[in-house]
């Protein structure tokens, strides 16, 4: 069975793995020549283990990455709970933090295999070729991920296309051609990681060298002086997200206590076009259910009231704190009648954009600390922060968060 | 060959082929799994890519993904090596170590905060986007990490001389007297 199954099989591995004629020797000069990388860091061992940090690292980044997808598009199959209060926090925190991370690693990796952009030849087989192919995906999507993503927090627009979307179909790519880059380098890496490497050697001819003196960065130097670049990085970027570290925010794009009312703020009612309609003295809430009405500022005030302290969230990777003070969701939905496994849209005085309106699903609506805002820090809230009243819910990234919430409508 | 040994040959033989079998499989699997969901996974990311065009400006998209390699394989990768080359010549061995250990460091921190303390970005009416004085910030910690650079250079230095001093006595003591 074996035998037949393989005699069948031979002219398909022939076609994938016979050696190709090999290019013309004259070619071979500059980069392409035997000796034309001399550091001791271009080794298949020091490939590998960088190798399985960066795959833990962008591991971490896809999976967070989907969940803040799955939040803000969420399939018919997901309930997204409103606890742990602090999850997206955790999850948007880690993959921001992740990726900056990556940079010293992406490099690092990138320059300890780099004369293998130049091997001669340049293919010995079609599976040699297609493996060399899903380097491309694998290097631009790396590299596009990180560019894109340090542009994005920092608010910085040089691409012409909308990032989330862009940044969420290359992760796909990028996460597709690490699988493939994987497959293809497994017998690389246990044949060069692992206690008992030597035992598996003969999997394949790239095997780590023994390494040269010299007086450069050696191998062990070069792990040192990643780690401590990721760690500077991590120590000096993570307060913006990480409750107790603000003071080590150095070299974040945000610091969770800068901002009116001590809070930073996405979206200013300037940039919303909403300054005006939100002072205007007419201001109604409106309550649309089974029993609607609808709500003064002074309505507003008239019922109960409650604090809840809740962070803000941000898909760009910050998170603040504050005491927000207002009237629980919950209470509203229950005066006009609405049931309480029902979802409600929340609808923003915006006369357009992507984030104008937001659903609440029931888990949201109906937690207890789930409110429409009207105060915060102590104060009224600031125009920018959503006055005269804003959604504010644990678990939910900060674009969903409506501000200068005008109506409530059950769906 | 009596008929016992012949047995246990066989035996081994398929124990040998069955294990082999068994090796197959697990490396088909190890290798043809994420190969293939890889594989599915890109299809499924440029199949979005395009099917969202006016979201995801394919051309220009493009343009940012071969940008990257090109600027990654034709600049810094030939750059850092022109700067390795020009410490080979002019640092020596203990100390270039701990220079090219810094340089990485710093680079990796200054690529990483980029648009901060260049003043890239940032909405002109919202303050709290990108608040701070980055420029003294990175100045502040690259400080600390070639203060910390230096200390190494200050211990390799000292453990040098004495190195040298030692060699040099052990000389004068057991070497043949000089002239
Ligand atoms: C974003 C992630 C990664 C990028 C951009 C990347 C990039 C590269 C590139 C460009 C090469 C040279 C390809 C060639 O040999 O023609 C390479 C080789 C290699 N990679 Fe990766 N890689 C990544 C992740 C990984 C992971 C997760 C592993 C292991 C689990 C790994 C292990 C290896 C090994 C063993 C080699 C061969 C080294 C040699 O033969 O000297 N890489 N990588």
């Amino acid at each position: 069975m074996t035998a037949t199954y393989r005699a069948y099989m031979r002219p398909f591995i022939r076609l994938f793995t016979g050696r190709l004629r090999e290019a013309p020797a004259v070619l071979r000069r500059g980069p392409l020549r035997t000796d034309a990388f001399s550091s001791r860091l271009h080794d298949p061992r020091v490939a590998s283990l960088l190798g399985m940090w960066l795959g833990v690292a962008f591991g971490v980044c896809f999976l967070t990455g989907l969940v803040s997808h799955a939040m803000q598009h969420p399939p018919s199959w997901l309930v997204w709970p409103s606890r742990p209060v602090s999850l997206y926090r955790l999850t948007q925190g880690l993959h921001v933090t992740t990726g900056l991370a990556c940079v010293p690693l992406l490099l690092a990796k990138l320059w300890t295999v780099y004369p293998r952009l130049w091997e001669w030849p340049p293919v010995r087989s079609v599976a040699h070729a297609l493996e060399r192919l899903s380097i491309v995906p694998l290097v631009a999507g790396a590299v596009f991920q990180l560019a894109t993503g340090i542009a994005n927090i920092a608010q910085w627009y040089r691409f012409r296309f909308f990032f989330t979307v862009t940044h969420y179909w290359v992760a796909w790519i990028t996460i597709g051609a690490l699988g493939v880059h994987i497959a293809a380098k497994l017998a690389v890496v246990r044949a060069n990681v692992g206690r008992r490497r030597g035992e598996r050697s003969r999997l394949t001819d790239r095997v780590s060298a023994p390494e040269q003196p010299g007086g450069g960065l050696s191998r062990r130097g070069l792990a040192v002086a990643v780690a401590s670049a990721a760690g500077v990085i991590v120590t000096t970027t993570a307060g913006q997200w990480v409750p107790g570290l603000s003071g080590l925010d150095l070299l974040a794009p945000r610091r969770p206590d800068i901002g009116p009312q001590r809070l930073p703020v996405n979206r200013t009612a300037a940039a919303a076009r909403v300054t005006a309609v939100a002072r205007a003295a007419g201001y109604r809430l409106e309550v649309v259910g089974p029993r609607p009405f609808a709500l003064t500022l002074a309505g507003l005030r008239g019922f109960p009231q409650h604090t809840s302290r809740l962070p803000i969230t941000c898909v760009e990777g910050w998170a603040a704190d504050a005491t927000w003070h207002g009237l629980r969701l919950r209470d509203l939905l229950d005066a006009a009648g609405i049931p309480a496994e029902a979802t409600v849209r929340v609808e923003s005085l915006e006369a357009g954009g992507a984030y104008r309106t937001s659903e609440v699903n029931p888990a949201h609506a109906r937690d207890p600390l789930t409110l429409l805002a009207t105060g915060l820090n102590g104060a009224d809230l600031d125009i920018d922060h959503g006055y005269p009243a804003r959604l504010i819910a644990p678990n939910r990234p900060g674009v969903l968060q409506t501000k200068w919430v005008h109506r409530v409508v059950m769906l | 060959m009596n008929g016992q040994a012949q047995a246990d040959q066989a035996d081994r033989r398929d124990h040998n082929g069955r294990h082999r079998a068994v090796r197959a499989v697990t490396t088909a699997v190890l290798r043809g799994g994420p190969a293939a969901a890889g594989l599915a996974a890109i299809g499924y990311g440029v199949h979005g890519l395009v099917g969202m065009r006016s979201a995801t400006n394919p051309p220009n998209a493009a343009q940012w993904l071969v940008g990257g390699i090109l600027v990654h394989d034709l600049l810094v990768v030939p750059v850092t090596m022109a700067v390795g080359l020009v410490l080979t010549r002019l640092v020596p061995a203990p100390f270039r170590a701990v220079l090219q250990g810094a340089l990485l460091i710093s680079g990796a921190v200054a690529l990483a905060s980029l648009p901060l303390w260049r003043g890239y970005g940032g909405p002109a009416d919202n303050p709290s986007v990108n608040p701070l004085p980055y420029g003294r910030n990175l100045a502040i910690v690259l400080g600390l990490v070639w203060a910390c650079a230096t200390a190494v250079i200050a211990v390799r230095a000292v453990r040098a001389v004495r190195v040298r001093r030692a060699r040099r006595s052990h000389a004068s003591a057991c070497g043949p007297p000089a002239g």
